[in-house]
């Protein structure tokens, strides 16, 4: 932990902005997934093109 | 085109004069408005002297906002929409006409508005041509995007909550103009002003020949 | 006495199936190895700025975040008139998915921002011309998506959401036009005073970081399309089935089988509407098969057998 933040100035800031940006739109990736997946289940296959 | 607009004003504005909502509650809030500001800025320690123009333009807005609101509700009752659509009025000019019966209220409501500020807020006003520039660009611009955005919502359970919130961020133009235009008429150095005015215009202009345009596609869609 | 829950109709419900493809998948591949490419440049290689010191590397997620909303903002514009051109399902769909990922991209764009300004500055907000603009675009953006996440008929949603969609874009211009003019009586627009000339290695991390988000957006948007596109053909089908349920009551009710075919119309299976077996006897009498697919090959139980992961 001393090393990091010697060799960065801001290193919370710069960690909490990358880690938060991960986390985002990590977050939003998995939701967008897991409501395809619940859809898709209610729709036949016919009218998803891409799979 | 303009003559369903005259149409469509005088019904909008008869209705409302019958039913009194806008003289007997819209005027009175827009006052209560101003008061509520003199409690939140205590008149004794110069803020309400320096914030007059900005306070003034919210007030109008808050309360612009209950108008644009009964003018959208007009439309709701029963078949109205249908009768609109069928009757063969063009559908530009029953935006151009909805929008003129509310300018008409907010420039009321303006007018009473300016006197609860020189009465209750002490305001001297100076620049009068640059004033009431403003207030007709400013008007013309809230009752423009106010209809259209009315027409947005309009008949959707929600409409109350919807309004403000599609509204007032597009209005944040119109707030940030008419303000600056009134401070430079009021600090006495109008020609700051006027390039203001001038944005006002260029918005209301923007947004009624998109009302007028779009107003078809909405009221085929309800 | 055959219920049909409304989820049976495709496949096994734990066939691996959703909004990926193969494409996608190379996509999101690609773009996870862009955002370590990026991560290692922005953040290991690539060294401090002389001016903003090490909070620069907070611009490598921030400046494409900010650049990627536009063009979330754009896509719903242009998406949305062609909608009011077409009018057809697909543009309505990518106008929502536009929006939405602009609406993720602003709000990493503030928050990001905020974090930079923290020590750059002193403070987290300030009322610069950009930060202003950008919150008031925040707001535009969820007006918008409150409008189309409202429960309302699609005839009755679609041309009003065009419409707000159309005047996304003007209107993020007029405010961050009239806001900078507003500010910059007072203050300089910070943001862009402070545009140092970069040079190569950092220039080179932001590149990285443009280039990671832009793989990113582009994985996002399709599969946005794709839920979008999923929600609305679910409507639809659910609006087929309520309809074959009414038309199914009617002709019980007509035939005076009514009272002992089910527990209630809701459970009913659709008997197939017009492209059914042709049997007009009644609800009970259609296979499950046939529950209200519509124009579904249905059968064929699991035949999205390709989707892995």
């Amino acid at each position: 932990m001393t090393a990091l933040t010697i060799a960065m100035t801001h290193a919370g800031y710069v960690a909490a902005g990358w880690g938060g940006a991960v986390v985002l739109i990590g977050g939003y990736a998995v939701a967008l997934l897991r409501r395809g997946r619940r859809l898709s289940r209610q729709v036949p296959p016919g009218e998803r093109r891409w799979s | 085109m303009w003559r369903d607009a005259v149409l469509v004003a005088r019904r909008d504005l008869r209705i409302e004069l019958r039913s009194r909502v806008a003289i007997s509650q819209v005027g009175p809030f827009a006052v209560l408005v101003l008061m509520l500001f003199a409690f939140a800025l205590d008149p004794d320690r110069g803020v309400l002297d320096r914030a007059t123009a900005g306070l003034y333009w919210v007030a109008v807005l808050f309360s612009g906002l209950l108008a644009l609101g009964r003018s959208a509700a007009i439309d709701e009752a029963d078949g109205v929409r249908e009768g609109l659509r069928m009757s063969g009025l063009e559908p530009g000019g029953v935006f151009l006409g909805k929008a003129a019966a509310v300018a008409a209220q907010l420039l009321a409501l303006e007018v009473l508005l300016g006197a609860g500020v020189v009465v209750l807020y002490d305001a001297e006003p100076a620049g009068p041509l640059l004033l009431v520039a403003t207030c007709l660009a400013a008007t013309a611009a809230v009752a423009g995007a106010g209809t259209l955005y009315g027409a947005l919502v309009a008949g959707l359970r929600v409409r109350e909550t919807m309004l403000p919130l599609l509204l007032l961020p597009a209005l944040a133009p119109v707030l940030i103009g008419a303000t600056r235009a009134f401070e430079a008429a009021l600090d006495g150095v109008p020609a700051d002003g006027w390039p203001w005015c001038g944005l006002l215009a260029a918005f209301a202009v923007l947004y009624s020949v998109a009302g007028a345009l779009a107003y078809g596609a909405l009221l085929e869609g309800q | 006495m055959t219920i049909v829950s409304p989820e049976t109709p495709t496949a096994s419900p734990d066939a691996p199936t959703g909004t990926g493809s193969p494409a996608t998948r190379v996509l999101g591949g690609l773009a996870l190895a862009a955002v370590a490419l990026a991560a290692l440049y922005g953040l290991v290689w690539s060294p401090a700025d002389v001016e903003m010191q090490d909070s620069v590397r907070l611009m490598y997620v921030h400046v494409p975040a900010a650049v990627f909303t536009y063009v979330g903002c754009v896509i719903t514009t242009v998406a949305s008139i062609m909608w009011l051109r077409k009018r057809t399902a697909g543009w309505d769909v990518l106008a929502g998915a536009g929006a939405e990922l602009a609406l993720v991209l602003v709000i990493l764009t503030l928050a990001t921002g905020s974090l930079w300004g923290r020590p750059t500055w002193g403070t987290y907000w300030t009322w610069d011309a950009r930060l202003t603009s950008t919150a008031l675009l925040a707001v535009l953006l969820t007006g918008y998506l409150a409008l189309r996440r409202l429960d309302l008929d699609p005839d009755a949603r679609s041309p009003r959401v065009a419409i707000l969609g159309l005047l996304l874009v003007p209107n993020a211009i007029l405010v961050s036009r009239s806001v900078e003019w507003w500010r910059s009586l007072h203050q300089r627009a910070t943001v862009t005073t402070l545009d140092p000339q970069i040079d190569g290695d950092l220039l080179v991390a932001l590149m990285c970081g443009f280039l990671a988000m832009a793989l990113v957006f582009v994985w996002l948007l399709v599969h946005r399309f794709r839920v979008g596109w999923l929600e609305h053909q679910a409507g639809r089908l659910d609006l087929d089935q309520a309809l074959a349920d009414r038309r199914a009551e009617g002709r019980a009710a007509v035939a005076g089988t009514a009272p002992d075919t089910g527990t209630g119309p809701g459970t009913g299976t659709g008997p197939g509407e017009d492209t059914g077996p042709g049997e007009d006897t009644g609800p009970a009498a259609s296979p499950p098969a046939s529950s209200g697919t519509g124009a579904a090959p249905a059968p064929a139980a699991p035949a999205a057998t390709e989707v892995t992961a």
